[in-house]
């Protein structure tokens, strides 16, 4: 029986851990209802049915994040639309704890490819794939880690370099800010490629770099409260625009940003057309494009030519699988000195460091 | 019909009654974000077609129950005594990490290798839910705030050890850090054998883990400390009255030292059925976040090990439910609605049910007083 | 008188709980301007009884009249707007309130709709004190005032409300006679003014001397209604109980030479203030060592370093071995009892089964133990042989002990402190709340332990009982022990004088 005592304290820390919960599912309950804007969509002449069956298991945040997942999605659905491919994409359990058990469920029901988006499912697909040999599989920012396992990684540094180029052009101070969502290696390549354009323009250039999590707490790619008090402080400090690879924290940077009338720089899809609120849109600059979309809708349509796994294909600046948005217009002005450098990278001139 | 069956029987019934409440009002929410509950029911019972999903399936859950049940029994021990352990979070990702290099240094016979990385972790979680309790103690600081300040530390802490002091090797292009990889001596025996028993295939993967086995004997082991021993008496007492258990020789300070550190000992083993079982270490993917479901499992298991032991498989087969929802097109977050509405309304549920039948009881006692003494 | 209104009268008030009839076919008639008591047994229906009348609960049959008009209250606002009001047994006073914020709580007077009107109350205070002799100052805090001034706001309250006929339960169960004594001024004048008082008691002879009518409840109806000048105490008791009664009377003395319990200086200071000054005595086997005085002057504070809860400067003695190191565990072990003043703070796991809470205080002793283990059918056994020779009117041993009476549960706690054999016992307050019944009973077992050796340290309230049952009595006042007494020639009213320090001084043996 619960004393009052006992009753009273069980019941705050029962709404507290509640609170946890509905927090850490956040990013997967706005469900089915956001489609990125990059999709073709909805053709009506879409090939009829190919028989190609394509699973896509998300990373945390799921479906709705407005960027990197949906942006996976997004080349799922123009799979659909221009392969004729059934599609079915899966999200995770907020702790991440059942990814590997995601995979079994779309191999059990018999798709093949079967695409793990993030990281974090570098070692699930492993697994997944000795257990599976005839099933394809391919991941999304992990390196090719069994014979039907393809890498889909991407040249964020060079993409990131182009931000930085834009940033300390833009930051007439020289003042420049960069968020991290998660400080793990992924994310210090998007540090490092940034932090290298804007000394690019500005040798002397202050950069304020800010991790929301260590390494190995992904909460830190969706906590937009965290990431509005990072970016708070840069702008306080002094800093003009800040860059964000934070997820869904991003949001929190835009906040921060719209309310100190400065810039901010979004990552993964064109964040100025899949953020909704106008304020937050007119923040964004430009965003760094990490095409995932074109490198799921390209292995998909590699994979109905017949191609195997077994490698990584890496989607740089120079097949454009990384680069800058423009919606808005505002970096029209420089546009030339960001294709300069940008054609330095693919010439070889300039290489980026990919580790801070 | 005798007070004490009369109270678990009416508990039972509470508790069935708030599961279908629950069940009402998940459904609203569910048509509320446009689908259909029938198709979520049945999505929940939906274990596959094949046998070999059945199989995946049961694993699946009986994998997810096993923590989650360790989780609860940790947070249990604590309320016991009106001890709010958030800490346990906290404990077992310490815990988990250290063990989980500790085992990883040595090779040893498999029943020596995994019973001292079992020591270990039992050790470090202990010894970190230590800090609270003296705190507390000697200086009279609330475990509430204490533990989750620790907690921040030993999340920082476990992600920083992982990528630093004991990172092993990463695979080219991998992302992950993890731990160095368990000698083999140290992996956890699957139980695929139970499903094997009953005609099903051996699930893919990690299988139904072994570790089930060790979380059965803690629990029974805790319900006999808890219940029929002199330290689960004092448990009890110092829990419903700490005045009167300090007026009867209970010494709060040692009972709040060793709740805790027992506490913590078991939260030290919640990391284990992953690591022994499947992952061979302690890596980025690490669950987190199952000292938080430890403490509702806690409560809707009413802090007995028996009734953890039906919360996490409630829990688990909640969870298991994720994908087969999605593939019926219902919102996986249902999930989180159905089990956060259980477990209030079953802590609603056992309020009422414990006033119906003390009220009962009072009415048999006031029978009594109205009877000549023999 | 006969041909006024009654001011309340009840009849045939029948009220079922499920399987329990708690009041049945009661009636009762109580004039206008009259103090009425009723008198009964704890449990015999009286607060049942005062519930409907307050309109805190329905009943299932009879009507009830309020100066002459039927009347049904469904809440106690019905209750007060028909002119009846309640003064609890427990106060209901914010401390940090001053008197005037605490009387007009809840019924403010307000000055253009949000203000307290404090001049309008202080108004109305003045004039009610006034009237009926309830010296107060409005503007103190109540946390400053003595529980005699408390209950005086109490029924201010109540008056500041419109009542004309106040209930009153047990209100001089926390009052020491002088203050007693002030009550009753002020409810003569209460009721010479008109107002009529419907008094609460088990206290016979308090009962005798301020009612002018009398009521007797037993097992939930009224047996009698009896006029004052017509009865003795001990006719009273008798019909409340329907049985012969035992007095707490002494009998010739088995105090013997030696001695079982011996403190020395005990002294405590907390926050510059002494709690126990140098407190010294023996106890020796076979004797009852009874300690007056006003609660709060250092009783609690003796009680726990005895029990080794409390640290403090001094020694104290068991059987000539020095324990004062000891901890609570090892000093209940060596053979000390303790019945705690709060039973259900210090005494009781109220969620938990009698059963175990007999195995409370004796969890490291057999039968309770046996190694490691809890002996749970032996201890069930040994709950039951308590249940059966105290006689604790329970539904078995795995009820919870919530679920008991006041009474019972002390029987309960009394049977548990004498088992195991011990040395020496605490027992303060053991009848506190205790119906005349179990009051008896109580009495009786402690003076048979006395005769077979026990020594007591016995600490009450209740004077009749100090004086009655103890062989030798001490008088404590800030802490110190300022008298000591032989109970054979000392009144409660010198006892009193004692305690409050109006009478100072002299040891007398």
């Amino acid at each position: 029986m619960l004393s009052k005592r006992f009753g009273r304290l069980a019941t705050g820390t029962l709404a507290g851990a509640m609170l946890m919960a509905a927090a850490a599912c956040g990013g997967g309950s706005t469900g089915g209802e956001t489609t990125a804007s990059t999709s073709p969509g909805t053709e009506t002449n879409a090939p009829a049915a190919s028989g190609l069956k394509v699973g896509l298991a998300f990373d945390i945040g799921g479906r709705g994040d407005k960027s990197f997942n949906d942006a996976a999605y997004a080349g799922l659905e123009k799979a659909k639309a221009e392969l004729g491919a059934d599609i079915k994409e899966l999200s995770p359990a907020a702790d991440g704890s059942n990814r590997a058990e995601l995979l079994t469920q779309l191999v059990d029901a018999g798709y093949n490819p079967i695409i793990g988006v993030g990281f974090a499912y570098g070692e699930d697909i492993k697994k997944a794939a000795e257990e599976n040999p005839d099933v394809q599989f391919a991941v999304v920012d992990s390196a090719s880690n069994a014979a039907n396992v393809t890498g889909l990684l991407f040249a964020e540094e060079q993409g990131s370099y182009l931000a930085g180029v834009a940033a300390a052009t833009k930051a007439k101070s020289g003042h420049v800010g960069f968020v991290g969502g998660v400080e793990n290696d992924l994310i210090k390549k998007f540090e490092a490629g940034f932090v290298a354009g804007v000394k690019s323009v500005k040798a002397d250039a202050k950069i304020d770099v800010k991790y929301l999590t260590p390494d190995g707490d992904f909460t830190g790619f969706r906590a937009p409260d965290k990431g509005k008090v990072a970016a708070e402080k840069m702008f306080q400090d002094g800093a003009e625009v800040v860059y964000h690879a934070a997820g869904d924290s991003g949001l929190g940077v835009f906040q921060a940003a719209a309310a100190a009338k400065k810039k901010a720089i979004g990552v993964d899809s064109d964040q100025r057309q899949t953020v909704t609120e106008p304020e937050l849109q007119e923040v964004i600059m430009t965003s760094m494009l990490k095409r995932v979309d074109v490198g799921v809708f390209e292995y998909i349509k590699a994979f109905q030519g017949g191609a195997k796994g077994g490698s990584d294909i890496v989607y740089d600046l120079k097949v454009d699988g990384v680069g800058l948005s423009t919606t808005g217009g505002e970096i029209d002005d420089i546009q030339d000195k960001i294709d300069a450098a940008k054609k330095d990278i693919v010439d070889g001139k300039i290489t980026v460091p990919a580790k801070p | 019909m005798p007070a004490g069956l009369y109270r678990a029987l009416l508990t039972v019934a509470g508790a069935i009654i708030a599961i279908l409440v629950a069940i009402g009002i998940s459904s609203v929410a569910i048509v509320a974000a446009g689908a259909n509950p029938g198709d979520a029911l049945a999505a929940f019972f939906d274990f596959g077609a094949r046998e070999s999903s059945v199989s995946n399936s049961i694993a699946r859950m009986l994998n997810r129950a096993v923590p989650l049940f360790l989780a609860g029994l940790a947070v249990a021990v604590g309320f016991r005594m009106n001890l709010f352990n958030i800490g346990v979070e906290g404990q077992y990702r310490i815990a988990a990490v250290c063990a989980a290099y500790v085992g990883s240094t040595f090779v040893a016979p498999a029943p020596i290798q995994i019973t001292v990385i079992i020591v270990v972790a039992a050790a470090v979680g202990g010894f970190y839910a230590l800090i609270p309790a003296v705190m507390k103690v000697t200086r009279g600081v609330n475990e509430v705030i204490s533990t989750i300040m620790l907690n921040y530390i030993a999340i920082n802490l476990a992600a920083f050890l992982v990528r630093g002091p004991f990172a092993g090797e990463r695979a080219k292009g991998q992302l992950t850090t993890t731990t160095p990889v368990l000698p083999e001596s140290a992996w956890f025996p699957n139980m695929n054998w139970l499903l094997e028993a009953v005609g099903l295939p051996a699930p893919r993967g990690g299988g139904v883990w072994g570790f089930l086995l060790v979380a059965v004997v803690v629990g029974v082991a805790l319900w006999v400390v808890l219940e029929r021993t002199k330290f689960g008496f004092d448990v009890k007492a110092s829990g419903l009255n700490p005045t009167a258990a300090f007026a009867s020789g209970i010494g709060p300070k040692r009972m709040v030292i060793s709740a805790m550190v027992l506490s913590g000992g078991i939260a030290g083993l919640i990391g284990l059925p992953e690591i022994l079982g499947d992952q061979h270490a302690f890596g980025t993917n690490f669950t987190p976040g199952l000292g938080y479901l430890g403490i509702a499992v806690a409560l809707l298991g009413r802090n007995s090990p028996w009734g953890i032991a039906v919360a996490a498989l409630l829990f688990a087969f909640l969870d298991r439910a994720q994908g087969p929802l999605q593939f019926a097109e219902v919102p996986p977050s249902v999930i989180t609605i159905m089990q956060g509405t259980i477990v209030l309304l079953v802590v609603i549920a056992n309020e009422i049910t414990s006033r119906i039948a003390l009220r009962r009881e009072e009415r048999r006692a006031a029978r009594e007083l109205g009877k000549v003494s023999a | 008188m006969n041909a006024e209104t009654p001011a309340v009268q009840l009849e045939g008030i029948t009220k079922r709980f499920p399987g329990v009839v708690a009041n049945h076919d009661i009636c009762i008639t109580v004039q206008p301007g009259t103090v009425h008591a009723i008198v009964g047994e704890n449990g015999a229906g009286k607060s049942t009884l005062m519930k409907i009348l307050y309109g805190m609960q329905k009943p299932d049959e009879g009507t009830i009249k309020v100066n002459g008009r039927e009347v049904a209250f469904r809440t106690p606002s019905d209750a007060i707007d028909a002119g009846i009001g309640m003064v609890h047994q427990h106060f209901m006073l914010a401390d940090n309130f001053t008197v005037l914020e605490n009387i007009v709580l809840g019924a403010e007077p307000r000055k253009a709709g949000v203000m307290l009107d404090a001049g309008r109350a202080r108004a109305r205070i003045n004039q009610l004190a006034e009237s009926h002799g309830l010296r107060v100052d409005p503007d103190r805090l109540v946390e400053d005032l003595g529980v005699g001034d408390r209950q005086r706001v109490e029924i201010l309250k109540v008056l500041y409300r419109g009542a004309r006929i106040l209930i009153l339960d047990e209100p001089t169960a926390v009052l020491v006679p002088q203050e007693v004594e002030e009550l009753f001024e002020n409810l003569r004048e209460l009721t010479a003014g008109g107002l009529t008082v419907i008094f609460i008691s088990h206290k016979l002879d308090e009962v005798l001397s301020i009612a002018d009518a009398i009521t007797v409840i037993r097992r939930g109806t009224t047996v009698a209604s009896v006029d004052p000048a017509d009865v003795t105490a001990r006719q009273l008791a008798e019909l409340m109980v329907g049985s012969e009664l035992p007095t707490p009377e002494t009998r010739e003395s088995t105090v013997t030479d030696t001695v079982a319990l011996r403190v020395s200086h005990l002294t405590l200071e907390a926050d510059g203030r002494a709690l126990l000054d140098d407190v010294s005595f023996d106890i020796r086997k076979g004797e009852i060592l009874g300690i007056a005085g006003v609660e709060g002057n250092g009783q609690s504070e003796l009680i726990e370093a005895i029990m080794g809860m409390r640290p403090v400067s001094g020694a104290v003695e068991l059987a000539e071995q020095d324990i004062s190191a000891w901890s609570t565990l090892r000093r209940r072990e060596a053979g000390i009892g303790y019945i705690p003043e709060d039973r259900h703070r210090q005494g009781l796991l109220l969620e938990a089964s009698l059963w175990e809470n007999r195995v409370l205080g004796h969890q490291t002793r057999r039968p309770s133990r046996s190694g490691i283990w809890i002996n749970r059918r032996a201890a069930r056994s040994d709950t039951q042989r308590i249940v059966d020779t105290y006689d604790v009117r329970t539904p078995g041993v795995d009820t919870l002990a919530l679920a008991l009476s006041g009474g019972n549960q002390q029987k309960l706690i009394v049977g548990r402190e004498m088992s195991g054999e011990p040395k020496f016992l605490i027992a303060a307050h053991p009848t506190r709340g205790v119906d005349v019944g179990a009051q008896a009973a109580i009495w009786d077992h402690l003076r048979e332990a006395r005769a077979a050796g026990l020594a007591v340290l016995l600490i009450s309230a209740d004077l009749d009982e100090l004086i009655g049952l103890s062989d030798t009595l001490q008088v404590i006042y800030r802490g110190r022990l300022v008298a000591r007494l032989d109970p054979s020639d000392v009144t409660p009213e010198r006892l009193g004088g004692y305690m409050t320090g109006a009478i100072t001084g002299t040891k007398e043996t």
